[in-house]
């Protein structure tokens, strides 16, 4: 079956109110064209599943498409500090916030992912985050006498990853860290690829072992080149800095932004 | 004539001096002066270690010095992808003797404060949150973080909250170096420029100064490594780093 779509076509099949998990980190390799895709069309009271988010959460924010945010550090990162639209809607309470660390939030995508309701987690002794999240802690069972915090499972509706090579069936590729996009995979109810190149099926069967998410578990896939703008794609591109200082100009316009970004060129040349 | 510091190389040469033979360091996301900590050390000292990153990096020649901390170069020349789940993991399990992690606020138990100035629930400020903070710090053998600014804001006796306990193992601001001793921080140097009367007055929780000196000024290696890693002295301009 052949799951190659347009941006704006797997972009209708999110409904608001949807979880997304987006994969890359910072302004790496993450699903931009397709975050911006969710702006034009208007998607709304969107959960976040991230665990080190930035331009995706920030512009969301900006849009006002974001209920809630559950993630683990949020920033822009380089010299840019923290993520200015997502902190006014956190201290406006425009959004909900879920704090995590990384791994507690990996371990609630594990639980999803292993089909089991909680996921013990390393570390988190002596935290606020438990009580905040309401966290339980349990002994171990088996007598060492250790206590283990648990986090309750976090299953996304949708896991959104940019990847570099994607074939028709859906099958997709990193080269480079894939960052946490393995677990949110394996986590969520369905998976969406957004990919730099189309390849063949047949180059993929030379190297399957390069292949970090299989064809049947992809619902959706698009080709977007650059997609991963203003980021940084590895090997292909570094992230564009003029542009996310641009971005960061609270006086500049949203819709400029917007305007300059590769799919948004790429429509008005179709 | 010997070698000066100024406040930014005070902060990554001190990172650095943390890092010890054939342990393995990990620097993460939002971290230059780690980042920049581990290459030095790598071009200063003659002794090897296994440097891994949050780009997935293992023991890697990266062509370039990046702005951000977890760019994909960092990975470059790297044997391996060794991704977020497993350095976790890693240190979860006992596995990473040195873990740098970024704080606002520290205590005098070495606790940081990553997540909100004010109330969590009524923030004045909200901050970017620990990441792996909470589940790196009480799990590290050792952790080691660093304050661009020493002040009773940010080298506090209470924090706001707490985002990560277990204790910092060593904390570098661009006045001091603490080290933890019995359990709560300890000065260990000063900058030879500031006192320690300065560093008490700036700071805001109590500290034991036995055995404290001021601190032994950058070695030749450790200017010229710092010096190829930022020949426009960008990074130095960037991290506007002040004495006071």
């Amino acid at each position: 079956m052949n799951k190659i779509m347009s941006l704006q076509e797997m972009v209708a099949l999110v409904p608001d109110g949807a979880s997304l998990a987006l994969g890359g980190s910072f302004l790496h390799r993450g699903p931009f064209a397709f975050v911006r895709e969710l702006i034009r069309q208007g998607k709304r009271d969107l959960e976040i599943v991230k665990q080190s988010p930035g331009y995706d959460i920030d512009i969301l924010c900006r849009a006002g498409c974001v209920k809630k945010a559950r993630a683990g550090i949020v920033a822009m990162e380089g010299n840019f500090g923290l993520a200015p639209w997502y902190r006014r809607a956190v201290e406006k309470k425009q959004i909900v916030l879920e704090e995590h660390a990384c791994a507690t939030l990996t371990a609630g995508l594990r639980a999803a992912a292993f089909g089991v309701p909680f996921q013990p987690v390393g570390g988190v002794h002596g935290s606020d985050l438990p009580a905040l999240n309401k966290w339980a802690s349990i002994t171990d069972p088996y007598g060492s006498g250790k206590d283990v915090w648990v986090i309750p499972a976090i299953q996304p509706d949708i896991a959104v990853i940019h990847v570099n090579e994607v074939n028709e069936l859906g099958d997709a590729r990193i080269y480079g860290t894939f960052n946490w996009d393995r677990i949110m995979t394996r986590a969520a109810k369905k998976v969406f690829v957004v990919a730099e190149k189309m390849e063949t099926v047949e180059s993929f069967r030379e190297r399957p072992e390069l292949t970090l998410i299989p064809s049947f578990m992809v619902q959706a896939a698009a080709i977007v080149p650059n997609g991963a703008w203003p980021g940084s794609c590895w090997p292909l591109y570094e992230v564009d800095y003029p542009e996310v200082e641009s971005y960061m100009d609270t006086e500049g316009s949203l819709e400029a932004h917007m305007a300059r970004a590769p799919e948004a060129k790429e429509a008005s040349h179709a | 004539m010997p070698e000066q510091w100024s406040g930014f190389s005070f902060i990554v040469t001190n990172l650095a001096r943390f890092i010890r033979p054939d342990e393995v360091t990990f620097s993460g996301v939002n971290s230059t002066p780690p980042m920049l900590a581990c290459l030095l050390a790598k071009r200063a000292y003659d002794f090897d270690f296994v440097y891994i990153n949050v780009a997935g990096g293992v023991q890697p020649t990266p062509s370039k010095i990046p702005l951000s901390s977890s760019d994909p170069v960092l990975s470059e020349g790297s044997t391996a992808i060794f991704a977020n789940e497993d350095f976790y993991d890693l240190c979860t399990r006992g596995g990473m003797d040195l873990c740098f992690l970024g704080a606002a606020q520290v205590d005098g138990l070495g606790r940081t404060n990553v997540s909100a100035i004010g109330d969590w629930h009524n923030p004045k400020v909200r901050l970017p949150g620990g990441g792996g903070g909470a589940v790196m710090l009480p799990t590290a053998r050792r952790a080691v973080t660093w304050r661009t600014e020493h002040s009773k804001r940010t080298m506090v006796e209470k924090l706001d909250f707490i985002t990560a306990a277990g204790g910092m193992h060593g904390v570098v601001t661009p006045i001091a170096v603490f080290v933890k001793r019995d359990g709560r921080l300890a000065l260990q140097s000063w900058h030879p420029e500031s006192s320690l009367d300065e560093v008490r007055s700036r700071t805001g929780f109590a500290f034991d100064t036995d055995g404290a000196t001021p601190t032994p000024l950058p070695t030749r290696r450790e200017v010229e490594a710092l010096r190829t890693l930022d020949p426009e002295g960008q990074f130095e301009r960037d991290a506007k780093v002040a004495l006071r």
